[in-house]
């Protein structure tokens, strides 16, 4: 209340409040242009952010793990012991799992059978989980079999399986139930139960996404050239990164898209407020004529374009906090997630943008106004 | 006071439009005067350069030639923004089409050539005016609530709302009715006494002229009486 008692103070914005009251339907009209504009923008803005906040959550599990196989360069098969011993050298505090990989047909007595793929590792333990018996640190004797498909062939705890002439004992059965990555109809052996030779991958665990970036980058960094790479690196983090960077893009285009809107809203504002001024050249010749400075008639006027932006975007806040609600439900699941930074900052965005649209529309008719020669103005 | 320059004064002034090819001489070497506390008429058929005469005077048009004077300021070679602060405080107009603003009710018309001014009394002031010209009963209605001889009497609270030394009116009786007219006049008149403000009124209308102290002739720009 106080600060609507302040405005009023300015003579230029009480006279732009009562000429915008005078046509009520252009004013109207306007404001609907500058509505449309921040609800554009502002949603479309909120969109991306949805989408951005429902990838991050489907991501989040993966994003700690690297990657390393064999490079498009590399004079191997796949990934040598002594580059492991070099791997171990450069990478500190996470876990390194060589493996290697092969795929074999088991079957039961009772003729039913499963292909999977093996792999073959030592530190089995910082890879996969177990939903029943061990998950060693260090396996050397035994096997680790998906649970789905040890339920299919109906395999328990210490039955043996074969793989390459030999029998392993089940140890593990692995929880095979994460989306992405390890899991599901998988045999894991120790490491010395496949061809020994190079590696077909070391999978590098990290604390999180951030150190695993700074590990691939690091290895990228330390065992590649732009023209020779012996090690292919790759993380989930970069992974993430692509997404993020695709939906940025995204983002970008969505943006674009609305910001057209408020451009062609404020082209319309700057046409309303032309046409008034040239309706009201007479009036605003009388204003000039009985001693009004030209800066007041152009504050006045600038003030009708500000308010006309003000009104709009509140407006279009409102409908974009409520658009953003269904957005958010309807996408991540969360519609209070709308007032999070990351979104709520379009709406804030979009309101800015009105008002500054607006203003900048304003700025011609209110020169123009602001310098017509009162003759001439009084004449018509 | 200022009796011996004269409130308002033009010496020399000619004032002529380029139209295409050919030159048109509004005013042809004009001297002209008005004092405080008298009414001057200037007369002339159309076209004559009367109101061209009352921009000059009124500091919204600039002579080719000639100069203008205010008490003792030449304000020829004022600036815009100068003859803007001139007219604030010196100048009233009346004009034939009134020229209220139709989303201001009478009290707030009168006010308007004050409205930027940070003064405490306005609205007081205004108020007074309106019911020195008739119209304490009429403080809050729109232009369009009023009649024709009305609307001008908001015009003439507004042309002395900044206090002003001279009060231009061009034809200020135009288009009204002869009687509305004649009680127009006895207004303008009634103020070079109360106010002691210099009035100068265009016409085309011989009526006018018996309320004048003074009467200028115009023809073809030039002053013939
Ligand atoms: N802006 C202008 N451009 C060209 N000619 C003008 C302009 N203003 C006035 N005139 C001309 O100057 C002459 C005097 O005009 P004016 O002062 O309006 O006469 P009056 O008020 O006596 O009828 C007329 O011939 C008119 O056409
Ligand atoms: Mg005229």
């Amino acid at each position: 209340m106080s600060v609507l008692d302040l405005l009023w103070r300015f003579p230029s914005v009480q006279m732009a409040w009562r000429n915008l009251g005078r046509n009520r339907i252009r004013t109207g009209l306007a404001t609907l242009g500058i509505v449309i504009g921040v609800v554009a923008i502002a949603s479309l803005g909120m969109t991306g952010a949805a989408l951005q906040q429902q990838a991050d959550s489907n991501l989040g599990s993966l994003t700690n793990e690297v990657s390393v196989s064999a490079g498009a360069d590399s004079a191997t098969d796949g990934v040598t012991e002594s580059q492991v011993d070099d791997i171990e050298n450069v990478v500190v505090a996470a876990a390194i799992v060589p493996q290697r990989s092969d795929s074999t047909t088991l079957s039961t007595r009772r003729g039913e059978s499963r292909r999977v793929t093996v792999t073959g590792v030592t530190n089995a333990g910082a890879l996969y989980e177990t939903s029943a018996g061990d998950t060693p640190d260090r396996l050397r004797t035994g096997a680790l079999l998906s649970d789905d498909t040890a339920a299919d062939l109906g395999l328990e705890l210490g039955d043996p399986v074969e793989y390459d002439g030999q029998l392993y004992r089940i140890v593990g059965l692995i929880e095979s139930d994460s989306g992405f990555g390890p899991g599901g109809n998988e045999l894991v052996l120790p490491s010395s139960a496949l061809s020994d030779g190079a590696y077909d991958s070391v999978t590098i665990v990290a604390e999180d996404g951030q150190t695993a970036t700074a590990i691939a980058d690091r290895l990228d960094a330390e065992f590649n050239e732009p023209d020779d790479e012996a090690l292919s690196v790759t993380s989930f983090a970069s992974a993430q990164a692509n997404v993020d960077s695709f939906l940025n893009t995204l983002n970008l285009a969505l943006l674009g898209i609305g910001s057209i809107s408020l451009v062609v809203a404020s082209v319309a504002i700057l046409n309303v407020m032309l046409m008034s001024t040239i309706e009201r050249r007479g009036e605003i010749g009388v204003l000039r004529a009985v001693g009004i400075r030209r800066g007041e008639v152009l504050r006045m006027i600038l003030a009708e374009a500000a308010f006309l932006g003000l009104l709009g975007g509140i407006v279009g806040a409102a409908l974009s906090v409520g658009t953003g609600l269904v957005v958010f439900q309807l996408l991540a699941g969360d519609r209070l997630a709308v007032f999070g930074w990351p979104s709520i900052r379009y709406v804030v965005g979009g309101f800015g943008f009105a008002v500054v649209a607006s203003v900048l529309s304003g700025l011609y008719p209110a020169w123009k106004a602001a310098n017509d020669p009162p003759v001439e103005a009084l004449r018509g | 006071m200022g009796s011996q320059v004269g409130v308002v004064r033009l010496a020399g002034v000619t004032k002529r439009y380029q139209n295409g090819d050919e030159t048109i001489e509004a005013l042809a070497d004009v001297d002209f005067r008005a004092e405080r506390g008298e009414m001057v008429t200037v007369i002339g058929p159309s076209g004559s350069g009367k109101s061209t005469m009352l921009n000059v005077i009124g500091l919204l048009d600039t002579p080719t030639t000639g100069t203008v004077r205010i008490q003792t300021r030449d304000v020829t070679a004022f600036t815009e923004d100068e003859l803007t602060e001139e007219r604030r405080s010196v100048i009233g107009f009346v004009f034939q089409e009134f020229h209220l603003l139709p989303m201001l009710t009478a009290v707030e018309n009168v006010e308007l050539p004050s409205m930027w001014e940070p003064t405490v009394d306005r609205r007081d002031r205004a108020v007074d005016l309106l019911r020195r010209v008739g119209l304490g009963d009429r403080l809050d209605h729109t232009p369009d609530e009023l009649s024709g001889g009305q609307r001008q009497r908001v015009a003439i609270a507004r042309a002395l709302i900044n206090e002003p030394d001279i009060v231009l009116a061009d034809e200020p009786t135009g288009n009204l009715d002869r009687e509305t007219g004649e009680t127009i006049l006895e207004e303008l008149t009634a103020l070079q006494t109360n106010e002691n403000v210099a009035v100068v009124a265009v016409t085309h209308d011989e009526q006018l002229v018996e309320y004048a102290d003074r009467v200028v002739e115009l023809v073809d720009g030039r002053v013939t009486t």
